[in-house]
C-alpha cells in the first residue's frame, strides 16, 4: 500500500517540522533533530528531505527575512499542509497497528532474551 | 569571519537554482554560529564536508540544461537514440556495415601506418631541406650507371670552391664494407657497424651527442665515438667511459681506439645505420688510394646554403672534378638525400621513381578500401529508405526541417563509424606483430598527436562517406507521399545502388588483376636477373668446430636433397682478402704485384659456378700448399705461357699451377678484377651451398635442422649471397604480400555489402516467395528470381573492370622495358573469382528464402 509514503528520517523532519511550528526553518530543524535524537544530522540529507516532502506535497514553504548572520540569503520556513498531516496520522496509525497486532508473549520473549 | 569561496562558488554552482539561497543562508547561519564556537579551521572543514554532502540529486540542478537555449545537445541524444533502437531493429544489416567499415577501416589504417613511415624514412635530419648527396653517373658496358660513390677528396673541394655549400661531409658508411667489425672491451664482444665521417658530418647530418665535445669528436685517428645503444651494451652506461680504450676488429682498421664521445643512437627511421664512428682522416691514411681523383669510394653529403638552383649547382660541381681531374668521364648531379629512399631507380642517369611507385599505388588501394566499405553503409541505407520514409515522413510533418533530418542520418553513420574506429583500432592492435612481420617494419599505434589528427580525420571522413548520400536522399523525400505510401521506389535510386555495387566489384576485380599481374612481372624481373646474378646460394659460419666435425657435416650437407653442391672457404667473399706477393720464374725483379689470397676449401670454385679457362681444380686430401689456382688476369700480370704445371713461390714454399679460373667478379662491382689466387684447403668453417632453384625453403630449413644439430646451439644464420639483391628482392616480395592481402579485403568488404542487400530483397520479397511456393513454383525458380538481378549487376561490373584493368595494367607493364605478355586468363580468371564469389553469397540467401514455409510468411499481413 503506497498510499502515503514517508520514510523514516523523513517522518522525523516532518515531526520536528510540527514541533516547531512556526520557527521550521534549516538551521532550526537541523538543530532540533540533533539535540532531541542526539543524532548528527548533515545539511545534504536534510535538505534533501525537505525538497522530496515538498515535491510530495506534505509540507510547502514561503520565504522568510534575512538576518546579518546569513548573509541576506532569506530564511525558507517550512509548514506541513493537510495531506501531510494525514501522511502522519496514517503512519502513526500504521505503527500502531502494528504494535497492536504484537501478541505479549512475544515481547516478553524478547526481553528474556 | 569570512567562508571560504570557492567552496561557496562551487555549491551555487551545483545548487538547484530555487534552493540555492536558503541553503547557502543556512549554511552561512551554521557557519558563523560553529566558527565562533570551534574556531574558523573546524568551521571551514564542516562546511566543506557539507558542500561535498550536499552534491546529490534532490539538491543539484538540471545539468542537461547546460547548454542553455540551444537544443542541439538534446538533438543528438535524440539521434543517438533513434539510431541505436534502429541498429537494434535492423541488427544484420547493422553487423554487416560493422564488419565492412571495421574491415576497411583497419586496413586503411595499417596502410596509413605503413606509408606514413615509409615517407618519414631520412627525414629526421632538422636540415632535411637542404640536406643533398652527391651522386655519381658511370658510363658502363650496360649503359649509365648511377652509384652513390664518390670521389674521396670531392666534399673538401665542394666546400672549399663553391660558395652555395655550406658544409660538406664525407662519409663512408656501414653498407661500404661487406660485413660488420667487431668491438670488444674485456670480455664483452659485440658485432658493430663502422662509419667513416669527416669533420662536418655533423653539421650536416643531425646526430645528437651524449658525451664528448661536439665541434671534435673525433680529435684523431685513434679516437672512436659509440652510439648510446653500444655503450649501453658493453659498458652498462654512457657515463665516464670518454678515455677508455677498446679493441676494434674490422678490415684494415683493426686495432686499439680511444672513445672520444657518445652520440644517440640513429633513429629507426633512417636507412643508415651506424653504431659506432671513425675519423676519415683515418681511412684516407689506411686506403690512401682513396684520395686519388679516379678512384670512387665515399658517399659526399651536401648542406646548402638555402634555396638554390639544382641545375646550376651541378653544373658547378662538375667544373670542380673536371678542374681536379681533367680525364674523368663521370658527371656528378646531387639529389635531395631524404628523396633517395623513394626514389632511388635511376633509369639513364636520373632519377626514374623507386619505392614511391609502391608508396602511391598502396595509398590508393587504401583509400579504394575505404571507399568500397562506406558503400556498403550508403547501399544499405537506401535499400532500408522504403521503411524509413515514413520516420522521415512523420519528423518533417511535425515541422522537422531538412537540415535536422541531414545531421540525424550523419550521426547515425558517425555512430556506426566510431564503432568500427574502435574495432579497428582494436584489430590493429592485436594483428600489428603479423603486419610487421610481413612487412619488416617495427611500426606500432602510439597515440601521440599526429596520430590522433588521423584518426579524427578518418573518422569524420568515413562518417560522411558513408552518410552523406542516404541523408542527403532520405532527408528529400515528400512527407505527403510517402505517408500515403506512394513513394516512387524511382529508377534512380536503384541506379544508384546498382552502380555503387558495381563500382565495387569492378574495383576488386581491378584490384585481382593488378595484383595478380604486377606479382607475374615481378617474378619475371627477378628471374631476367637471375641470368648475371647468383641465385640460389647460401652461405653460413660453422666456426669453432673441428675439422672433422665439419667434415661429417659437409658430407650430410651434400646428402640433403636439393642441395647441388657445398663448398667451404675462410676468405669472404666480397670483401678484404689480403694479398700476397708471389714469386715465379722469369719475374723481374722491380715488378711488384700484390696478388689477393683467397683461401677456401674443397669444391669451392665448383659451387660458386666460377669456370676453368684452362686446367682443373686440385686435387683433393693433398697439402694445399703444394698446389694452386691462378685467375686469367694473374697470369696476363705474370706474363707465363702455359703456364699449367709451372711453379711459384711464397712464403718460401713451392706450389704447382694446377688450373685457370676464369676472371670473375668478386669484388664490389666498382674495382677492376684483380689478379688472384686460390689456395686450396681440405675444409674450412664457412660454408657456400648451392640450392637447386625454386626448392630453396624446405632445402634452408632442412639445411637449418643439420645445422642446429651440428652447431650445439648456435643460431643458423644465413645469407643469400648476394644480399642487396635479396633485400630487393624482400622489399617486392613484402608488398605483394601485402596487397595480396588487401585485395582479399577489397573482395570480402564488396560481398558483405552484396550480402546485406541480398538478405534485404529476399526479406521484402518474402511474401511474392511465399504465393509463388504456393502456385507451384520450384526453389530452384526463387533462388533463379533472386540471384538473377545480382548476376547482372556483377556481370556489368566484369564487363566494366576487364577493359579498364586491361588498361591499367597495360599502361603500366609499358613502364617496363622488359615485360610480361598479358595473358586472357588473368582477366577470365578475375572476373570468374569474382562472380563466383559473388554468386555464392547471393544464393547463399536466396536459398535460404526459397527454402522457407510459405505458412510463416502468408499467415500475417
Amino acid at each position: 500500500m503506497k498510499k502515503y509514503q514517508l520514510g523514516e528520517f523523513e517522518e522525523i523532519v516532518m515531526l520536528t517540522v510540527a514541533i516547531l511550528y512556526k520557527e521550521a526553518y534549516g538551521v532550526a530543524i537541523k538543530k532540533e533533530i540533533e539535540t532531541r535524537l542526539k543524532r548528527k544530522v548533515s545539511m545534504g540529507a536534510m535538505h534533501t528531505a525537505l525538497v522530496r516532502l515538498e515535491d510530495k506535497g506534505y509540507i510547502k514553504s514561503h520565504d522568510g527575512e534575512t538576518t546579518a548572520e546569513r548573509m541576506g540569503r532569506p530564511k525558507k520556513y517550512v509548514q506541513i499542509t493537510a495531506l501531510g498531516k494525514k501522511a502522519m496520522e496514517y503512519t502513526r496509525e500504521t505503527r500502531n497497528g502494528l504494535w497492536g497486532a504484537i501478541p505479549k508473549v512475544a515481547l516478553d520473549l524478547m526481553v528474556v532474551r | 569571519m569570512k567562508p571560504p569561496r570557492l567552496l561557496l562558488r562551487f555549491f551555487r554552482w551545483y545548487c538547484h537554482p530555487e534552493l540555492v539561497d536558503h541553503i547557502e543562508g543556512d549554511l552561512l547561519e551554521e557557519y558563523g554560529q560553529r566558527a565562533k564556537e570551534k574556531g574558523k579551521w573546524m568551521a571551514d572543514w564542516v562546511l566543506c564536508w557539507d558542500v561535498l554532502l550536499l552534491f546529490r540529486p534532490g539538491i543539484l540542478r538540471n545539468f542537461s540544461n547546460l547548454h542553455y537555449r540551444l537544443n542541439s545537445f538534446d538533438m543528438i541524444q535524440h539521434n543517438v537514440l533513434i539510431a541505436i533502437r534502429n541498429f537494434n531493429q535492423h541488427r544484420v544489416s547493422f553487423i554487416i556495415n560493422l564488419t565492412g567499415l571495421s574491415s576497411g577501416l583497419a586496413c586503411s589504417l595499417f596502410i596509413y601506418l605503413w606509408v606514413a613511415d615509409e615517407l618519414s624514412i631520412n627525414k629526421f635530419n632538422i636540415n632535411d631541406s637542404r640536406l643533398y648527396q652527391v651522386m655519381q653517373n658511370v658510363n658502363s658496358a650496360t649503359g649509365v650507371e648511377t652509384i652513390e660513390h664518390t670521389q674521396g677528396l670531392l666534399a673538401a673541394a665542394l666546400a672549399q670552391e663553391i660558395p652555395e655549400v655550406e658544409f660538406a661531409a664525407t662519409v663512408v658508411p656501414p653498407n661500404w664494407f661487406s660485413s660488420p667489425g667487431i668491438i670488444s672491451f674485456e670480455n664483452t664482444l659485440l658485432k658493430a657497424n663502422p662509419q667513416f665521417i669527416s669533420k662536418d658530418f655533423f653539421n650536416v647530418f643531425t646526430c645528437p651527442i651524449l658525451q664528448g665535445d661536439r665541434s671534435n669528436l673525433l680529435p684523431d685517428r685513434s679516437a672512436i665515438a659509440i652510439s648510446e645503444d653500444l655503450a649501453l651494451k658493453l659498458f652498462h652506461t654512457t657515463e665516464n667511459i670518454i678515455g677508455k680504450t677498446v679493441n676494434w676488429n674490422h678490415d684494415r682498421f683493426t686495432g686499439e681506439y680511444h672513445i672520444t664521445g657518445v652520440f644517440e643512437t640513429t633513429p629507426a627511421n633512417s636507412t643508415n645505420q651506424f653504431d659506432l664512428l671513425l675519423t676519415y682522416d683515418l681511412f684516407q691514411y689506411l686506403r690512401p688510394s682513396i684520395n686519388d681523383w679516379g678512384n670512387s669510394d665515399p658517399s659526399t653529403f651536401l648542406l646548402l646554403k638555402g634555396d638554390i638552383n639544382v641545375e646550376s649547382l651541378n653544373e658547378k660541381i662538375n667544373q670542380v672534378l673536371k678542374a681536379k681531374d681533367p680525364n674523368s668521364e663521370s658527371t656528378l648531379f646531387i639529389q635531395r638525400y631524404s628523396d633517395r629512399y623513394l626514389f632511388g631507380h635511376y633509369d639513364n642517369g636520373k632519377p626514374a621513381g623507386g619505392r614511391i611507385f609502391y608508396v602511391r599505388l598502396v595509398s590508393i588501394v587504401g583509400i579504394l578500401i575505404l571507399v568500397i566499405a562506406c558503400i556498403n553503409f550508403t547501399n544499405l541505407s537506401t535499400a532500408k529508405a522504403s521503411r524509413r520514409g515514413k520516420e522521415v515522413g512523420i519528423k518533417k510533418v511535425v515541422g522537422a526541417g531538412r537540415k535536422s533530418l541531414v545531421w540525424q542520418y550523419l550521426s547515425e553513420s558517425a555512430l556506426v563509424t566510431f564503432c568500427s574506429l574502435v574495432i579497428a583500432v582494436c584489430l590493429v592492435y592485436v594483428l600489428i606483430p603479423q603486419f610487421n612481420t610481413i612487412t619488416g617494419k617495427s611500426l606500432f599505434l602510439k597515440p601521440d598527436t599526429t596520430m590522433i589528427a588521423g584518426l579524427v580525420c578518418f573518422f569524420l571522413v568515413t562518417s560522411f562517406l558513408a552518410g552523406s548520400y542516404p541523408a542527403f536522399y532520405l532527408s528529400a523525400f515528400s512527407p505527403a507521399n510517402v505517408l500515403k505510401g506512394r513513394r516512387n521506389t524511382s529508377i534512380a535510386e536503384v541506379v544508384v545502388r546498382k552502380g555503387l555495387v558495381i563500382f565495387q566489384f569492378s574495383t576488386s576485380i581491378i584490384l585481382i588483376v593488378t595484383v595478380v599481374i604486377a606479382y607475374e612481372q615481378m617474378q619475371y624481373i627477378q628471374s631476367k636477373n637471375l641470368g648475371y646474378r647468383r641465385e640460389n646460394i647460401i652461405t653460413f659460419d660453422m666456426e669453432g668446430q673441428p675439422s672433422s666435425k665439419l667434415e661429417a657435416f659437409r658430407s650430410e650437407l651434400m646428402a640433403v636433397p636439393g642441395v647441388l653442391n657445398a663448398g667451404t672457404y675462410y676468405h669472404n667473399l666480397t670483401g678484404d682478402h689480403g694479398n700476397i706477393r708471389l714469386d715465379w720464374d722469369g719475374k723481374s725483379p722491380d715488378q711488384r704485384v700484390d696478388f689477393i689470397n683467397l683461401e677456401v676449401g674443397c669444391d669451392f670454385i665448383e659451387t660458386m659456378g666460377i669456370e676453368f679457362k684452362e686446367g682443373r681444380s686440385p686435387t683433393k686430401n693433398v697439402n694445399p700448399e703444394s698446389q694452386i689456382v691462378l685467375n686469367e688476369k694473374a697470369i696476363q700480370i705474370m706474363g707465363l705461357e702455359n703456364p699449367i704445371g709451372k711453379t711459384v713461390r711464397y712464403w718460401g714454399k713451392e706450389s704447382t699451377i694446377v688450373g685457370i679460373a676464369k676472371d670473375f667478379n668478386f669484388e664490389s662491382l666498382h674495382e677492376e678484377i684483380k689478379p688472384c689466387f686460390f689456395r686450396v684447403y681440405p675444409i674450412m668453417p664457412k660454408f657456400v651451398v648451392k640450392i637447386q632453384g625454386g626448392a630453396e625453403k624446405p632445402v634452408i630449413e632442412e639445411i637449418g635442422h643439420l645445422y642446429a644439430r651440428f652447431s650445439s646451439g648456435y643460431p643458423f644464420d644465413y645469407r643469400f649471397l648476394d644480399e642487396t639483391y635479396r633485400m630487393l628482392y624482400a622489399t617486392e616480395q613484402k608488398i605483394s604480400v601485402l596487397s595480396r592481402y588487401f585485395a582479399l579485403t577489397t573482395i570480402v568488404i564488396s560481398c558483405l555489402g552484396l550480402l546485406g542487400l541480398a538478405a534485404f530483397s529476399a526479406e521484402r520479397r518474402i511474401k511474392e516467395i511465399g504465393i509463388r511456393k504456393i502456385l507451384g513454383s520450384s526453389e530452384m525458380g526463387i533462388v533463379y528470381l533472386l540471384s538473377n538481378d545480382f548476376a547482372k549487376v556483377v556481370i556489368a561490373a566484369v564487363v566494366i573492370a576487364v577493359p579498364l584493368s586491361y588498361l591499367i595494367t597495360a599502361s603500366w607493364l609499358n613502364t617496363f622495358a622488359f615485360r610480361i605478355e598479358l595473358q586472357w586468363w588473368y582477366f577470365i580468371g578475375a572476373a570468374t573469382l569474382a562472380l563466383s564469389i559473388a554468386l555464392v553469397t547471393v544464393s547463399s540467401q536466396a536459398i535460404l528464402a526459397a527454402r522457407a514455409n510459405p505458412n510463416q510468411s502468408l499467415k500475417s499481413e
